[in-house]
């Protein structure tokens, strides 16, 4: 299916006025304000890094100014549904690092910690504050041939892009003006805010006017600009492991030109195990001897909270909508893509006798690195997928082959349809905020199903649009009742 | 909120880069200028890369040629303090603080930088080098006009002024030790023709002509040149203006007593080079020794101010 376009190439009600504008403008205008969209983020220094042949490359951030829109009706229901979501996730974490009810009560099986690549037993008896772990997290989210949005998998370590989001529109919004006037769109500036309330939330308790560090790996990173992007927009110090020491008191300082100052929340944007050498790696340069000490002794909110990773693996994510069931006592407002997890017996040999219709996903990659996607990888790669699965079932997923929503997209040969996929960012502390609509990423590549940006992949600004005066439109709110009802398919595929 | 060791230390460096490209933009300028007035014979282009204080050596020969200097100051990779490396080292500087900075800034050094990587290699040639010149100048004092009108008046602000001006003071020491001492240095008894040719070069690599005239209201002569550049602490781009501006900026930072302490020690032996303005020789030693007492001040803002 099209975001769109109806399956007969006419707009969709959402889209009428973009299609229409496109149209009259023609094609020669649309490609003029894309040059000048794309000069705009060059010259303001949009950019990521991509490691290659040895060396860190700056590189502009790929923007298509074909938005993609999205019914607020059924927006709203995401929302709910990706709150739901993280809650349950915390949930969930909190009970692993604590009393493990999940466990006992035979819901969630405890050998998968056992070698769980993100779970950290140094975290184990901690409380963090609202019992809440992942406290900034980015769902993916994808729309399949049934018109349904599924989610696809759960970042609740350090995910990133949202300052694309928030760059994208500012971008967006010189580019198709007229647009903004005649659509009701939802703005997502508000987002940094609520990142500072919230992390002002963790901070120890009595400690008035909190002071909040983004700590980030340094220049070399990937989402270095959005670091920075981040500090600047809360007014944040952007520090580095270097900047900070831990006291003899076990709180948390930072280096300035005055001695050194308390800082009482970090938004860590390194991995767990380079926090603290102290505790994980130690050849880490990138952490802060002692933090972990600093953090248990609750002198210093950390976000997100060592460890959370835990539930942030492609095999704990077949369990998630059990963990709605279990931890809310509801039904799922959004499903999860249908799961076949090789470490039991069935479902592995119903993986390996089907390879080639299946994505098969090693649990604890990022960045789409180590897919392998059954229909277009060679016998040989296929192959050596099903010795790796064998090898280390535990850590392999497959799922099957979804077929993308696209969206109009400006290529070279004009406006061509390209697959989506929709990453928004869940905040959670002792409410929950989503972002209106997310990051959409598109393979630029003619039928690629791959958006990564490390790889290859695009943007585009994603417009959450009220249709209450569109009068042609009715609300997909019933499709979505509908689906919370059935029993997610994953469910009946592991019973 | 305090402002931390590590951006204090950027933005520093920030300026100091920025002035220097700034500064040899400048003074390439006004070389060229000069030399086309000058005969053949007496062109000389090695004492710009004495001028510019780096470690890498030109060859011999390839010192008195204006392509290959030209070449070595615009667009040289190899050369740390060349013009395209000194606004590269400006932007990875400011890439790094960004969350500190006004966004015009950032964009401001952003667009510097992609023209400079962009037009350095072709703008050797001298004919398109005074256009490519005179941008690097213009987009650095735009720079500084988005940090004067849009930043808070705080410790990135002072840190920003503090690159600047010992930069800008270590410039003028340079420019005064290398090419006003060889003018002053001639046998007394000849007299060379282009004198004030060239002092006016001096002045105006610089940026100095106007203001020297109107402060003076003389002839243009090499001592009052001198002592002009070094003194007149109301021009900007004087050592002793220099030195003020950072004065005051120390003043509003914390813990400022062994800095201003450095900042007083400079300008006492600024004023003991007072005698040398007439000698040439005299004059290159004893900027020499202003030029030390600047590192110095470096070496105590950096123990204050970022490893502590």
């Amino acid at each position: 299916v099209d975001e769109l376009l109806e399956d007969d190439g006419s707009p969709r009600p959402i889209s009428r006025e973009l299609i229409e504008l496109l149209h009259r403008i023609g094609l020669d205008d649309v490609r003029e304000r894309q040059r000048v969209s794309d000069l705009e983020i060059l010259t303001m220094g949009i950019s990521f890094t991509v490691y290659s042949d040895g060396q860190n490359i700056d590189r502009a951030w790929p923007f298509d100014i074909i938005p993609r829109l999205i019914d607020g009706d059924e927006w709203s229901m995401v929302e709910r549904g990706l709150a739901q979501r993280l809650r349950a996730l915390n949930h969930f974490i909190d009970d692993i690092y604590n009393d493990r009810r999940i466990i006992a009560d035979g819901i969630f099986p405890a050998e998968l910690l056992d070698d769980s690549a993100n779970y950290r037993p140094e975290c184990r008896g901690v409380h963090p504050k609202f019992g809440v772990w992942a406290h900034i997290s980015g769902s993916d989210l994808v729309r399949a041939g049934d018109g349904l949005l599924y989610v696809l998998e759960d970042n609740l370590r350090v995910p990133s892009g949202v300052s694309y989001v928030l760059e994208n529109r500012a971008i967006a919004k010189r580019t198709f003006p007229e647009l903004f006037q005649r659509y009701r769109i939802r703005p997502v500036d508000a987002y940094t805010d609520e990142l500072n309330r919230l992390l002002s939330s963790l901070a120890p308790d009595g400690r008035r006017e909190p002071c909040i560090v983004v700590l980030t790996p340094g220049i070399f990173n990937s989402a270095y600009f959005e670091h920075s992007f981040l500090a600047q927009r809360m007014g944040a110090e952007l520090v580095e492991g270097q900047d900070l020491v831990v006291g003899d008191d076990e709180c948390v300082y930072m280096r300035t030109i005055q001695g050194l100052e308390r800082v009482d929340v970090i938004y860590r944007r390194i991995d767990d195990l380079f926090i603290d050498p102290e505790a994980f790696l130690p050849d880490s340069m990138l952490g802060v001897a002692g933090l972990m000490r600093a953090w248990k002794a609750g002198n210093v909110g950390i976000a997100n909270a060592p460890g959370a990773g835990v539930a942030d693996d492609k095999v704990v994510y077949a369990w998630v909508p059990d963990m709605i069931r279990y931890y809310l006592g509801e039904d799922p407002l959004i499903p999860n893509v249908p799961t076949y997890r090789c470490m039991y017996d069935d479902e592995r040999e119903h993986v390996l006798a089907n390879l080639g219709d299946l994505v098969l996903k090693p649990a604890n990659e990022s960045g789409g690195y180590g897919i392998v996607i059954g229909d277009r990888a060679s016998a040989d790669e296929l192959e050596a997928a099903a010795e790796s699965i064998r090898a280390d079932p535990r850590n392999w997923v497959a799922q099957p082959i979804l077929d993308l929503s696209t969206g109009p997209t400006l290529v070279a040969d004009g406006i061509e349809p390209r697959h989506l996929d929709l990453r928004p960012f869940i905040l959670t502390g002792e409410s929950s905020y989503v972002t209106a609509g997310g990051l959409t990423r598109v393979a630029l590549t003619k039928g690629s199903l791959v958006v990564n940006s490390s790889q290859g992949g695009g943007s585009k600004d994603t417009w959450i649009v009220d249709t209450n005066h569109l009068s042609a439109h009715q609300p997909a709110q019933s499709q979505w009742q509908s689906q919370s009802q059935a029993p997610s398919q994953s469910q009946s595929v592991s019973d | 909120m305090a402002l931390l060791s590590r951006v204090a230390d950027r933005m520093y460096w920030a300026a100091r880069y920025i002035e220097r490209a700034e500064d040899s933009a400048r003074v390439l300028r006004s070389y060229g200028d000069v030399l086309a007035d000058l005969p053949t014979s007496s062109s000389r282009w090695s004492p710009l890369v004495s001028i510019s204080g780096s470690g890498v050596k030109l060859p011999a020969v390839a010192g008195s040629d204006e392509s290959q200097v030209a070449q070595f100051l615009i667009a040289d990779r190899e050369h740390a303090n060349s013009i395209v490396n000194a606004v590269e080292s400006c932007r990875e500087n400011l890439r790094t603080c960004r969350e500190v900075l006004p966004r015009e800034a950032w964009q401001t050094v952003n667009d510097l930088s992609i023209y400079v990587r962009g037009a350095a290699v072709t703008s050797v040639e001298r004919r398109r080098r005074d256009r490519f010149l005179a941008r690097v100048v213009d987009e650095s004092r735009r720079l500084d006009g988005v940090m004067i009108s849009t930043i808070t008046r705080d410790e990135v602000f002072e840190m920003w002024r503090l690159g600047r001006y010992i930069e800008r003071a270590d410039m003028t020491t340079r420019v005064l030790g290398v090419r006003a001492a060889s003018l002053l240095a001639l046998p007394p008894g000849t007299v060379d023709e282009f004198a004030e040719v060239q002092w006016m070069g001096v002045l105006r690599s610089l940026s100095a002509l106007q203001m020297y005239q109107r402060a003076t209201r003389g002839p243009i002569e090499g001592p009052a040149v001198v002592r002009f550049l070094l003194f007149d602490h109301r021009f900007p781009r004087s050592v002793a203006g220099c030195l003020a501006e950072m004065r005051t900026s120390i003043l509003r930072l914390p813990e400022y007593s062994t800095v201003l302490g450095a900042v007083e020690a400079a300008d006492r032996q600024l004023r003991r080079s007072r005698p040398a303005a007439d000698d040439g020789v005299a004059l290159d030693a004893a900027m020499d020794d202003v030029q030390l007492a600047l590192a110095r001040l470096d070496n105590v803002m950096h123990e204050q101010y970022v490893v502590h």
